[in-house]
């Protein structure tokens, strides 16, 4: 209870900083850190329960609604993220700083990518590939340098017997 | 049973990808679809939003403010630099414009001579109590030599004392070892004009008799085969006659600036002025 607690008020912390906070500041391109997404490594490293991937869900759902895109869209990359991370960290030791900032740069391409497939699948997408690309890739960037201390504030949300183990 | 608890992440999370992509699908292709729980979670967020936003536009005014005063002085500095740039360039050119006024002048002044007249400028001067004299970039290279007149747009300067190969020295009028032949214009009165000791400059040798008033101009006489007939040398500011004795004498105060003299027309004794004032 304690830690949906703390991964829900991230969340909506997240979620009101990357939708809000980032657009007001001048700093001409306003490129949006994705919280969201590195809490949805968090979930997809340390919930490994029917809940981490409704939680998953339910962070793309809301993503959805405040952005302004299609319901759905952004779950559908989310609950990805999520199972890739999942099975990744199933065969893979991930507990460094250094590899969870890889695993959310590359969370952060896998979701625009399922979320650019799905668009152009469903014919939403009509914008160009390349500068489309280059945001993805800028976006992940920012994502990965924002997942150190996300993953700070999410440790109150870790599992007591993963908390002992470090 | 156990199949689906040893793998109901996976099976959660493709559920939840259909229903995504169900979602997706249904909120895409109708138009008229409205997501209740979006409205719901839009009516909780927006107060925060409202207030995350005035942080962001808070940090974003002040930010601005110091890249703008940043900006703003550094274009302070480009303009002081600017500024000072302009004040040199409009220096030189208000120093040109007077160049080439003092040219244009000089050159009236030397058309009006027939005969040989060339231009100098003053190079260096040496204004003391037993010498006021000063220096020309011409000499005997340019065929100036030593006795010819010196003179500028105004009237008189001096006469070449001393000429090497390529400058010249310039007795001042108002020197005490100059003379210069000279004459009354409105009374035809004649005399010397001398420089003095402390670097004013008289006309001597005048008759008692002679009419001399202050205000009255003084002219070369032409007689002392140095300077042409007809050139301003000065105006009369005092007469001083004496109780006794057959001389006056009168203070000239000299027509040219000779302190800010920058150029000078070196003119031989052959030189005459074309027409000579009445």
């Amino acid at each position: 209870m304690r830690a949906a607690a703390v991964i829900g008020l991230v969340a909506a912390f997240g979620l009101l900083v990357q939708t809000t906070l980032f657009h007001a500041l001048p700093f001409g391109v306003h490129p949006s850190p994705d919280v969201l997404v590195v809490i949805c490594v968090f979930l997809g490293l340390h919930r490994h329960t029917a809940g981490g991937a409704l939680g998953a869900f339910i962070l793309g759902y809301l993503q959805d609604t405040v952005s302004g895109t299609a319901a759905g869209l952004n779950a559908f990359g989310m609950v990805v993220v999520y199972l890739l991370v999942y099975l990744t960290c199933r065969r893979l030791w991930v507990d460094n700083v250094m590899s969870k900032v890889v695993l959310v740069f590359l969370a952060s391409c896998v979701k625009a990518l399922a979320v650019l497939a799905v668009s152009a699948l469903f014919g939403t997408f009509d914008g160009e590939w390349g500068p489309t690309f280059s945001n993805v890739l800028l976006n992940a960037s920012i994502a990965a340098a924002i997942a150190p201390p996300v993953f700070a504030l999410l440790a109150g949300a870790r599992l007591p017997e993963e908390r002992d183990a470090r | 049973m156990e199949f689906v608890r040893r793998n109901r992440i996976l099976l959660t999370s493709g559920v939840l990808l259909l229903v995504s992509l169900l979602l997706f699908s249904v909120s895409t292709r109708s138009p008229a679809y409205r997501d209740p729980i979006g409205h719901l979670v839009l009516d909780a967020l927006a107060p925060f939003q409202v207030v995350f936003s005035w942080i962001g536009r808070s940090v974003g005014r002040v930010w601005t403010g110091y890249v703008d005063l940043v900006d703003a002085r550094r274009d302070n500095q480009r303009m002081h630099e600017r500024v000072a740039t302009l004040e040199s360039e409009l220096l030189r050119l208000g120093e040109l414009e007077r160049e080439n006024a003092r040219l244009a002048e000089l050159l009236s002044f030397r058309a009006r001579f027939e005969g040989t007249v060339y231009g100098a400028r003053v190079i260096a001067r040496e204004p003391g109590p037993l010498a006021m004299t000063l220096t020309i970039d011409r000499g005997e290279r340019d065929h100036v030599h030593r006795g010819m007149a010196v003179l500028a747009p105004q009237g008189v300067v001096g006469q070449i004392a001393e000429a090497s190969h390529t400058a010249a020295r310039v007795v001042l009028l108002t020197d005490h070892n100059s003379g210069i032949d000279a004459i009354v214009q409105r009374s035809r009165a004649r005399g010397i004009v001398q420089g003095g000791t402390d670097g004013s400059c008289y006309m001597n040798y005048l008759n008692r008799d002679a009419d001399v008033v202050v205000g009255d101009r003084v002219l070369t006489s032409g007689l002392d085969g140095i300077f042409p007939k007809g050139v301003m040398i000065g105006e009369v500011v005092d007469v001083s006659r004496r109780h006794r004795g057959l001389l006056q004498a009168a203070v000239v105060r000299p027509s040219v600036a000779l302190d800010r003299l920058e150029e000078v027309l070196v003119v031989d004794a052959t030189a005459q002025v074309a027409d000579p004032p009445a």
